[in-house]
C-alpha cells in the first residue's frame, strides 16, 4: 500500500513567549490509500486541532504534512484553498450546509467551483445522492429536512468531487443513534466499495468502531494505536472502550 | 463601579464600533446646522436681496431635510442597537436588571448625542462658511460674506436634535424591554424561505413602469392621457404609478429574473455564480422596500439636480436667444462710456398692434435694410431680399406647441394692411423685450405702412455679461416710461443666475444629503447582512474557495444591490427630465449627463467602501 498522508513531527503552539500553549507536539503517522482511520481522545486532547492542521484550515507551527506528493507546509493561502478544492472533502459536525441553496445545489457547489461541465455535474450528483439515499430530497432546502438527511447531504457534498482524502469532524455528533448508524454504514460502504480514504475525528466509541485503525491522542501527543484486524465490530468496540478507560477521560462521553 | 462610569468605559473601549454611528450623527447635525445657519443669515438676504420665493424654498427644504435626517438617524440607530444585542444579552445573563441596562443605554445615547452635537455644530460652523462662499459664487455675486455665529441656528439645531436623541434613547429602552434572553441562544433564524416569483406581480410592475414612462414621454399638449388627468394630476399620477411599479419591480421582477438565472444551470453552475444568485434571491425580497426607496430617492435627486443644473447651464443661452443686442431701448440715444462698444445704432421702426379674439400682441415692423445692417453687426450671415407684399417673421418666443406658424399665410394687420409670410425665423435681430415679434418688409413697403414710428437704440458690447455698470448708467438716463422697455443682457443674466444659482445650490445641497444618506443606508444594510453571512463564507473557504473568488462574488453581489436602484433611478429620472426639457423647451442633454456622472461617481465611492468592509467582515469569519 502506498501512503497517501504522511505526518512528520507536526507540532502546533499557540501564544507567544512564556505564555505558549502546546496543542500538538511531535505527531508522526501515515495513512494509506483506502484506509478508514479514526482519531480519538478526551476533550482538549488536540483532536480537532490535528484535523484542522491536516485539512489545511490551520497551519502547523513545526513539522511537515505531505498529501500525495505535495508538502502542505510550503504552500501559500491561495494555493491551499485550491488544494482543498481539488483534493480534500469535509464533513462537519454541524453540517455546514448553505441554507440559501437546495440540497442539489449544495452538492453541486464544489463541482461548480471546480468548473466541471453541467452535464457531468448532473450525473455525478445523481450518483452520489443515490448512494446516500437522498435522491428524493434534491429539490428541498436544508431547513425542510432532518439532521440525518442534512449530514448525508454534507457527506455527498464532501464526496462528490471524489477527493483523495476525506476529513470528518465528529460527523455523528449531532445525530440520533439511528441516523448515526446509517451514516457510518454509508461511509464504511463507500470506503470499501470505492476505496476512499477517510479520516474521522470522534469521541464516540460506537462511531469509532466502524474504522479499521484508531489513533488515540492525549495532551497533544499520540499515545496509542489499535487495529481492527479481523475482529468483528462488537469486539473492536470493546477494545476501544478498554483503551479509553486506560487512558482516562472520554469514557464519560461514551456512557 | 457606577452605571455612568460603566457606560463611559463602554464607549471608550468600543470606540471603533461607535465611530460609524457617531460619524453619521455628526454628519446629520453638520448638514442641518449649515442649512439653518444659511437660512437665518441676514447677510446673504440683504446682500443678494434674496427673493421671498427662495426664502420659502429654503424653509421648505429644511423641512424635507429634517424628515430625511429623522429616517437616517432611525436607521443608523437600529443598526447600532442590533450590533449591541449580544452585549446586552451578556449583561442580562449575568443578572443585571433590565431597568439598569436600559438606564445604561440611555446614558450612553445621551453622551453620544452630546458629543455629536458639539462636534456637529463646530464642524457645521466652518462648513457653512465654505458653503456660503459657494452659494454666493453660484448666484454670481463677488462679495465675500462674513458669517457671524448665529445663536438662533444653534438653538434651533440643538433643540431639534435633543428631541431626536431623546427619542432614540427611549427607543433603546424599548429594545431592552422587548429583548428575550432566549434570542441569544437561537443561533440564527432557521429556514427563511426562498421567495417565489409571482408572474402577475412581475407583469403588473413592468406594465406600470412602462405606462409611467409612456405618459412622461408623451407630448403634454396632444396626449389624451394628459388631457384626461390635467396638467397637475398627470405628474402626480405618473409619480404614483412609477413608485408602485418600482416596488413591484424589486419585489417580483427581480425574483423572477434571479430565479431564471439560477435555473440556467449552464451559467449558474460555474464557479460561485450559484452562491451570488442564491444570496441575492434570498435577500432581495426583504430588501424590496429599501431598494425601492433608494431608487425613488436617487430618481428624485437626479431629476431635481439635473433639471436645476440644466436651467443653470442654459441661462446664458436663453438670455441670448431673447436678447440678441446687449442693450436696447426705445427713444433717444444717451451718453455712456464707449469702452468695449462693438456697435451703437439708432434706427426707426414702426410699432403695430394686432388684436385677435384672445389678446393683443405687440409687433414691430422693421426695414429690410435695417435688418441686414443689424444682422451683419451681430455676426449673422443671413441677408434678406423681400418681395413687395411679402414679409419675413422673426419670433424668438416661437414654440411649435402653442404658437401658430404663419408661413405661407396672409398676415393681417389692424390697419388693414396684409402681408404674405414667406418665411419665419426663431432668431431675431431686435431684443424680444420691447420689440416683440418682428415683421421685416422691404424699404418701400415700410415707407408705405400706416403705423406709428418708434425710435430704437441698439448697442452691442464686447464681454457683455460683465457690463452691469454700463447697464445702470444707461438705465438712469432714460425717462421713466422708457425705462420699462429697456432690455439689458447683463441685467437679465444677473437676475436669472441669482434665482437659478440659489436653486442650484439648494438642489445640489439636498442632492448631496440624499446621496450621502442613501449610500449610508445601503452601507449599513449590507454590512448587517455581511455579519449574518460570515458563517457561509467560512464554509466556502473550508470547501476550497480562495479569497480572490470570495472577493469577486462579494463585489458582484454588492454591485447588484448598489447598481439596481441606481440604474432604475437614472432611467426614471431620464424620463422625468425628458418631460421637463420638453415643458421648458430646453436642450439639457449635456448638463444632465454631467450631473448623472457626478452622482454615479460619488455613489461608486460608497460601493467601493462597502465592498471593502464586506470583504473584511467575511475574512474575519474565515479565521
Amino acid at each position: 500500500m502506498t501512503s497517501l498522508l504522511k505526518v512528520q513531527n507536526v507540532g502546533k503552539m499557540y501564544g507567544k513567549g512564556a505564555n505558549t500553549f502546546t496543542a500538538l507536539s511531535n505527531i508522526t503517522f501515515q495513512v494509506d490509500k483506502g484506509e478508514f482511520v479514526g482519531v480519538m481522545g478526551p476533550s482538549g486532547a488536540g483532536k480537532s486541532t490535528l484535523l484542522n492542521v491536516l485539512a489545511t484550515i490551520d497551519t502547523p507551527t513545526t513539522g511537515d504534512i505531505v498529501i500525495g506528493d505535495v508538502n502542505l507546509a510550503r504552500m501559500k493561502d491561495a494555493e491551499l484553498a485550491d488544494f482543498r478544492r481539488d483534493n480534500l472533502g469535509f464533513i462537519f459536525q454541524d453540517y455546514n450546509l448553505l441554507d440559501s441553496l437546495t440540497v442539489r445545489e449544495n452538492i453541486v457547489l464544489p463541482l461548480a467551483i471546480a468548473k466541471v461541465p453541467t452535464k457531468e455535474i448532473n450525473e455525478r450528483v445523481d450518483r452520489i445522492a443515490a448512494l446516500f439515499g437522498i435522491g428524493d430530497l434534491l429539490d428541498k432546502y436544508p431547513y425542510q429536512i432532518s439532521g440525518g438527511q442534512k449530514q448525508r447531504t454534507a457527506s455527498s457534498r464532501a464526496l462528490v468531487t471524489e477527493p483523495k482524502l476525506i476529513f470528518a469532524d465528529e460527523p455523528t455528533g449531532a445525530l440520533d443513534s439511528k441516523s448515526a448508524t446509517d451514516l457510518l454504514e454509508s461511509l464504511s460502504d463507500l470506503n470499501q466499495s470505492q476505496a476512499s480514504t477517510i479520516m474521522m475525528v470522534t469521541h464516540d466509541a460506537f462511531a469509532a468502531s466502524f474504522c479499521q485503525r484508531i489513533l488515540f491522542i492525549q495532551d497533544g501527543q499520540l499515545s496509542k494505536e489499535i487495529h481492527r484486524g479481523t475482529q468483528t465490530r462488537k469486539q473492536f468496540f470493546q477494545e476501544i472502550l478498554q483503551v479509553l478507560s486506560s487512558i482516562g477521560g472520554g469514557v464519560n462521553d461514551v456512557i | 463601579m457606577t452605571l455612568f462610569s460603566l457606560a463611559r468605559k463602554n464607549i471608550q473601549r468600543n470606540l471603533s464600533n461607535y465611530f460609524l454611528y457617531i460619524a453619521s450623527m455628526v454628519f446629520s447635525i453638520v448638514i442641518y446646522f449649515t442649512f439653518v445657519t444659511l437660512k437665518y443669515n441676514e447677510d446673504i438676504s440683504s446682500v443678494t436681496g434674496m427673493s421671498k420665493q427662495i426664502k420659502g424654498l429654503m424653509s421648505a427644504s429644511s423641512v424635507v431635510l429634517l424628515f430625511f435626517i429623522i429616517i437616517f438617524i432611525a436607521y443608523s440607530n437600529s443598526f447600532f442597537m442590533k450590533k449591541r444585542k449580544k452585549e446586552v444579552a451578556l449583561y442580562s445573563l449575568l443578572g443585571v436588571r433590565k431597568q439598569k441596562i436600559g438606564l445604561m443605554l440611555f446614558f450612553e445615547n445621551l453622551v453620544i448625542g452630546l458629543i455629536s452635537l458639539v462636534l456637529g455644530i463646530v464642524i457645521g460652523f466652518f462648513m457653512s462658511k465654505v458653503l456660503l462662499t459657494i452659494l454666493v459664487r453660484l448666484m454670481g455675486y463677488e462679495v465675500v460674506a462674513n458669517l457671524p455665529f448665529s445663536s438662533e441656528a444653534v438653538l434651533n439645531t440643538a433643540g431639534i436634535f435633543a428631541l431626536l436623541f431623546l427619542f432614540t434613547s427611549l427607543q433603546g429602552y424599548r429594545v431592552i424591554y422587548q429583548f428575550k434572553l432566549i434570542d441569544l441562544f437561537h443561533a440564527e433564524k432557521q429556514g427563511e424561505k426562498i421567495p417565489r416569483a409571482s408572474f402577475v406581480a412581475a407583469i403588473l410592475g413592468t406594465a406600470l413602469i412602462a405606462f409611467g414612462y409612456y405618459t412622461a414621454a408623451a407630448d403634454i399638449f396632444t396626449s389624451s392621457i394628459w388631457r384626461l388627468f390635467t396638467i397637475i394630476g398627470t405628474p402626480l399620477m405618473v409619480i404614483g404609478v412609477t413608485i408602485a411599479g418600482t416596488y413591484l419591480l424589486f419585489h417580483s421582477v427581480s425574483v423572477f429574473v434571479l430565479t431564471a438565472l439560477k435555473k440556467a444551470t449552464s451559467w449558474s453552475w460555474k464557479g460561485l455564480n450559484l452562491i451570488g444568485v442564491s444570496q441575492l434571491l434570498y435577500r432581495i425580497r426583504a430588501n424590496a422596500k429599501s431598494l425601492s426607496i433608494i431608487a425613488i430617492l436617487s430618481a428624485t435627486t437626479i431629476t431635481a439636480g439635473g433639471g436645476v443644473f440644466g436651467m443653470y447651464y442654459n441661462t446664458e443661452a436663453s438670455v441670448r436667444q431673447m436678447l440678441p443686442n446687449t442693450f436696447m431701448w426705445k427713444g433717444e440715444p444717451v451718453e455712456f462710456s464707449q469702452e468695449n462698444v462693438l456697435y451703437n445704432e439708432s434706427l426707426t421702426a414702426k410699432s403695430l398692434r394686432v388684436d385677435n379674439e384672445f389678446a393683443f400682441f405687440e409687433y414691430t415692423l422693421l426695414k429690410e435694410s435695417d435688418y441686414n445692417r443689424l444682422a451683419k453687426l451681430q455676426g449673422k450671415d443671413r441677408e434678406l431680399q423681400i418681395a413687395d407684399g411679402s414679409t419675413i417673421l422673426l419670433d424668438a418666443s416661437y414654440d411649435e406647441r402653442f404658437s401658430h406658424d404663419f408661413t405661407g399665410e396672409k398676415f393681417k394687420l389692424q390697419n388693414g394692411d396684409s402681408f404674405h409670410v414667406d418665411e419665419m425665423y426663431t432668431d431675431s435681430v431686435l431684443n424680444f423685450i420691447a420689440a416683440g415679434t418682428v415683421l421685416v418688409v422691404n424699404d418701400k413697403e415700410f415707407a408705405a405702412a400706416n403705423a406709428d414710428d418708434v425710435k430704437l437704440q441698439v448697442v452691442g458690447m464686447d464681454n457683455d455679461l460683465k457690463q452691469l455698470n454700463v447697464s445702470k448708467e444707461i438705465y438712469q438716463q432714460l425717462s421713466s416710461d422708457h425705462q420699462e422697455g429697456f432690455s439689458s443682457v447683463p441685467q437679465s443674466y444677473k437676475d436669472s443666475i441669482a434665482t437659478v444659482g440659489s436653486l442650484l445650490f439648494v438642489g445640489s445641497f439636498l442632492g448631496l444629503v440624499f446621496l450621502a444618506s442613501t449610500g449610508s443606508i445601503i452601507y449599513f444594510k449590507i454590512l448587517t447582512e455581511a455579519e449574518e453571512d460570515q458563517a457561509k463564507y467560512a464554509i466556502l473557504n473550508k470547501i476550497g474557495v480562495n479569497s480572490k473568488q470570495i472577493l469577486k462574488t462579494v463585489a458582484g453581489q454588492v454591485a447588484v444591490i448598489f447598481g439596481a436602484p441606481l440604474v432604475v433611478g437614472i432611467v426614471h429620472s431620464s424620463f422625468a427630465l425628458i418631460a421637463f426639457s420638453k415643458l421648458f423647451n430646453m436642450n439639457m442633454t449635456k448638463p444632465v449627463i454631467l450631473w448623472m456622472v457626478a452622482y454615479s461617481a460619488i455613489y461608486g465611492l460608497y460601493y467601493i467602501f462597502t465592498v471593502r468592509s464586506f470583504y473584511k467582515i467575511v475574512r474575519q469569519g474565515a479565521k
